[in-house]
């Protein structure tokens, strides 16, 4: 029996509320996507299911690896990049003074917002969509700044130690206007308005700037306050509401984000650029500087690391503008201060949580309202803030009233922007926080509770029909292993039979969260790619999807080889640029295995169909009873093969009308099936300072069929870290002028070697029918859990409940101290 | 070109065993005279001295070479990550990072490896706490530590003489098991 077979088995929904939620998920217009032929037993399909090496991992440990940097010595020309940024948070730029920088040996150009290289049109840097679901709000180098750390000026120059000194000579003049800080405070009359009525285009839904608000949304299904109201006159049910609230989180990329802009031979706009969108950036620069999109070529080399900040163009128009200025090849790095100072950052929020439910645990109600901070600019701002809800929420498709609202505002702070997670990180710690309070002040046991209302096979996916009307989106859940994954998480956890410690005043407990994500973003993606076949039998597969270093350019030669029949390193990837792939949306929403990695299939099965017809040829047989594998085309019927290398020089070479064997596939849906998961957290702590230890970490997730299982692994223990910061030591904090504290690693609580606990992953195999191979995505998923299972493991150990992240052992002191005062 | 925004001076340096003067700007650290000479294998990943990504060895010495002048290290024999190994020659420590899967994004694996090479020189079968502690300084931000702590770990091992236990099931690099050539629990090195 494989697990998938098992985890469905373990479903402990009941058959009379499985068939009447079955009508209604197919009496709708719900689109019942064919279950695929690709569903085999784990043993045949090795080339999915095998831990095939990084097909860079060779050049990494050599130190061979390039990253847009290590391109420099390409470019004997190359000049160098440095931006000058506002230091206020808020007021217009009055004059800038460049002689003194221009007076410097070695500086080609200095640029202000007033120079002609640099384009005054608004736009989004948000790698998206067009148009973006991102307010027009920025231009390149700004006369207007509203956080400290806008960039108002940059230099270029021979080296960068020279445009460095350059950019501390430019003198910057400012009107300085009040600012707003909070982000509440941020929608009073009086408040500081950021953004004039001509400021912004392509506004967002219920803009209101005169209030500073980016957006305002909400969405109901049933009759939310009926419910409360109803509840609240019975004796078997009651209304609950808890607060919730989160910080800044920086994305801590690797490698700074850095470009190099230059012209090349053919007077083509070239980028070798550090992004997760190289598509978007395109159709953004061309757009901006009034360029044909033909003639921008946006091409990512290996990156280090994105994890959203790099969903963004933050800089490639100032490289872009320095390039034009200097007439030269430029490059712009930034520093690790700018990282933390001036680029993306997870939206801090404020979150209420409020659920109608009846004594058994029958859950009637939920509300759920966010106050996102979006910072100086709008970037992401709406869309990460419907994430909050539309991705926690499903996670309980049966509760029959639910509401969802946001308000989005700016203050005078950095921008918020994607990270990995992208409102679920927020929205989960809210969501399962809450569910967990809620299940314990009903003396229910809270993974008892959360399963009793948890998502199961066949019911309707709620995360786009929240917010938006209409039965396009309706679609039901085809799999779903989140029962397995607490199965097996409680088992990995002890849950069952935890020791407490020996000393009296240590207390041990154990928290979970369920956890859910999407793949890709549901009705807005395209993945293309395209297959070549070479003579020797070997393929080149071009494709649109980006590799931010999470391995997936090997997971794409796998689907390929796969299909095609041939070891994945007789796949050669060509990835990323706009140039020489097909188009991609890029790496974000966890697009990459499920969108992108389905364009590939579709891309290889289209090869495959001209390979049997060769391999016909050959071996004169029906196409229809011939298959590959092993490196060959094979029959089904005979056994008689022709390998694939006969097969390539014949169609090549051959006396026969010759073919250059190809395949090309698109993938475009409204679907995206959530992954699931489940975070166990058991800890220890010290009820008399309020320290608390981390015993261990457990995530069980539910990716449909695990393509490259060590590579998937990967993409949790990274999430959990990320999630662990966020729960336990990361965020910002700004002085009273909005002045950053966080300026590098030193100042940031970013988790090392000897922070981490011990950490057990565990992949429970379902079978995703729409995916590639069952396959759904993986990387965001496991960036949700830290924090709720933490919030919920310390309220299991010693009763006390943390509610603002991160949590220091001086916030459980002081929960404790409340405790003990209320008690006395 | 070195950065001529202050005077230049040649340094005098034996990199990976080829004995070399560089012409370094004084504003320049050792990483940014090393990358500037091809060794890219030194990363620069913050502003100085706070992420281990530019790790070599100075004279036998673990340094973070973005935090060093040129100047402090004339006359030192330099040794990057290139020095270890090659791509077809591994370094037992390289090749447990493939292995293991210990490479995301891998901007930070050149200083993580050359901090483990570093810890299994003095102490050959370190406790995990020991490794940790020995990455302390080398941030990583995809990986979660934990496959390159397993990494360095299965290295000593392999130092040692005995089974990989990489995630790999320690099987050659050429591909997958061949039907009925089970690779068993551990890459067949035990019993079971």
């Amino acid at each position: 029996m494989s697990d998938s077979e098992k985890a469905s088995d373990l479903d402990d929904g009941t058959d009379s509320a499985r068939a009447e939620e079955e009508k209604a998920a197919t009496s709708g217009t719900v689109d019942d996507a064919a279950s695929e032929p690709d569903r085999k037993a784990p043993d045949e399909r090795e080339n999915i299911t095998t831990n095939a090496e990084k097909d860079d991992a060779r050049k990494i440990v050599t130190g061979e690896a390039r990253y847009t940097a290590d391109y420099r010595d390409r470019f004997p020309d190359l000049a160098h990049g440095k931006v000058v940024r506002s230091d206020i948070a808020h007021g217009h730029v009055e004059s800038v003074d460049t002689s003194a920088a221009e007076a410097l040996e070695g500086v080609d150009a200095v640029i202000t917002p007033f120079d002609d290289v640099v384009p005054d049109k608004l736009y989004s840097s948000s790698g998206q969509s067009y148009p973006e679901p991102s307010p027009w709000d920025l231009t390149v180098l700004r006369e207007h700044v509203r956080f400290v750390g806008d960039p108002v000026a940059a230099v270029v120059a021979e080296d960068p130690e020279t445009a460095d000194r350059a950019a501390r000579k430019v003198d910057i003049e400012y009107r300085e206007l009040d600012a707003v800080f909070d982000p509440e405070e941020a929608f009073d009359e009086d408040a500081p308005q950021l953004f004039e009525a001509n400021e912004v285009e392509n506004k967002q839904s219920g803009a209101d700037y005169s209030r500073n608000l980016e957006s305002h949304f909400e969405g109901e299904i049933g009759d939310v306050d009926a419910a409360f109201e109803n509840a609240g006159d019975r004796d078997n049910a009651r209304v609950i509401e808890t607060t919730w609230e989160t910080p800044y989180q920086s994305h801590c990329v690797p490698e700074p984000h850095t470009t190099i802009a230059y012209t090349d031979e053919d007077d083509r706009h070239v980028f070798i650029t550090s992004t997760q969108v190289p598509f978007h950036t395109r159709r953004q620069i061309a757009h901006l500087f009034d360029v044909p999109i033909r003639d921008v070529r946006v091409t990512k080399p290996r990156i280090g690391a994105g994890f959203g900040s790099k969903q963004e163009m933050a800089i490639e128009p100032i490289a872009f503008a320095l390039h034009l200025a200097a007439g030269r090849p430029v490059k712009l790095e930034m520093t690790r201060r700018e990282e933390f100072t001036a680029l993306r950052f997870r939206h801090p929020m404020r979150m209420r949580m409020k659920t109608a439910v009846t004594d058994d645990g029958d859950i009637e109600a939920m509300d759920l309202d966010t106050l996102s901070n979006s910072g100086a600019y709008g970037t992401h701002g709406m869309t990460v803030a419907n994430n909050v809800g539309t991705k926690p929420l499903p996670l309980y498709p049966r509760v029959p009233n639910v509401r969802f609202s946001g308000d989005v505002v700016h203050t005078n702070l950095p921008m918020g922007a994607a990270m990995r997670g992208y409102g679920a990180p927020q929205g989960h710690f809210a969501v399962e926080s809450h569910m967990d309070e809620v299940a314990r002040r009903l003396d229910l046991d809270p993974i008892e509770f959360r399963l009793q209302n948890a998502v199961r096979e066949g019911d309707l996916d709620r995360s786009v029909a929240i917010l938006k009307d209409g039965d396009r989106f309706t679609r039901k859940i085809r799999s779903c292993g989140i029962r397995e994954c607490v199965r097996r998480g409680k088992e990995a956890i002890g849950y069952d039979d935890l020791e407490q410690p020996e000393a009296d005043h240590l207390h041990r407990g154990v928290g979970m969260a369920l956890i859910a994500q999407g793949s890709g973003v549901a009705g807005k993606e395209l993945g293309a790619a395209q297959v070549k076949m070479n003579e020797d039998g070997s393929f080149h597969l071009q494709v649109g999807g980006v590799d931010t270093g999470t391995g997936a350019d090997t997971m794409f030669s796998q689907i390929a080889a796969e299909v095609l029949g041939c070891p994945p390193e007789d796949v050669v990837v060509i990835a990323a640029d706009t140039d020489l792939t097909p188009f991609d949306y890029g790496a974000y929403a966890s697009s990459t295995t499920y969108i992108s990695g389905r364009a590939v299939k579709n891309a290889a099965e289209d090869a495959k169909e001209r390979l049997l017809e060769w391999g016909a040829k050959l071996l004169d047989e029906p196409p229809e009873v011939l298959d590959t594998g092993d490196g060959r085309v094979y029959s089904r019927e005979t056994g008689n093969r022709a390998s694939l290398e006969e097969i390539g020089y014949e169609a090549t070479y051959g006396d026969d009308q010759r073919e250059h064997i190809l395949g090309d596939g698109n993938h475009s849906t409204d679907e995206s099936p959530p992954p699931y998961g489940a975070q166990f957290v058991d800890v220890t702590v010290n009820e008399e300072t309020g320290e608390y230890d981390l015993n261990k970490l457990v995530f069980a997730a539910d990716c449909g069929v695990a393509i490259n299982p060590a590579l998937v692994e990967g993409q949790i223990e990274g999430g959990e870290h990320m999630s662990l910061e966020y729960a336990t030591s990361g965020g910002l904090s700004f002085d009273d002028d909005g002045n950053p504290d966080v300026l590098g690693f030193r100042q940031y609580g970013m988790p090392r070697t000897t922070d981490h606990p011990e950490m057990e992953t565990i992949l429970v195999e379902t079978h995703e029918p729409t995916g590639p191979f069952g396959a759904k995505s993986i990387a965001e998923l496991p960036t949700n859990g830290v924090p709720p299972a933490l919030s919920n493991a310390i309220r299991d150990a010693v009763g006390v409940r943390l509610t603002e992240l991160p949590f220091t052992a001086d916030d459980v002191k002081a929960a404790l101290d409340e405790q003990a005062g209320g008690e006395r | 070109m070195p950065n001529t925004g202050g005077i230049s001076v040649d340094i005098e340096l034996t990199i990976n065993g080829e004995r070399t003067t560089v012409e370094a700007g004084s504003a320049d650290d050792l990483a940014t005279v090393l990358r500037q000479h091809g060794y890219i294998g030194v990363k620069c990943g913050c502003d100085g001295g706070t992420c281990g990504a530019s790790k070599v060895f100075v004279d036998g010495e673990v340094r973070m070479a973005c935090g060093m002048a040129p100047r402090e290290a004339d006359g030192s024999e330099i040794r990057t990550v290139a020095a270890l190994g090659t791509q077809d020659d591994l370094h037992p420590v390289q090749q447990a990072f493939v292995d293991n899967f210990a490479v995301q994004c891998g901007f930070c694996i050149p200083g993580m490896i050359i901090q483990a090479v570093a810890l299994l020189d003095s102490n050959p079968d370190p406790s995990e706490r020991e490794v940790r502690e020995a990455l302390s300084d080398n941030v990583c931000r995809c990986t979660g530590y934990q496959k390159p702590v397993e990494a360095v770990l299965d290295a000593a091992g392999r130092m040692r003489g005995e089974q990989s236990v990489a995630a790999d099931g320690g099987q050659p690099a050429s591909g997958p098991p061949q039907p009925g050539e089970s690779a068993g629990c551990c890459g067949g090195g035990c019993d079971e």
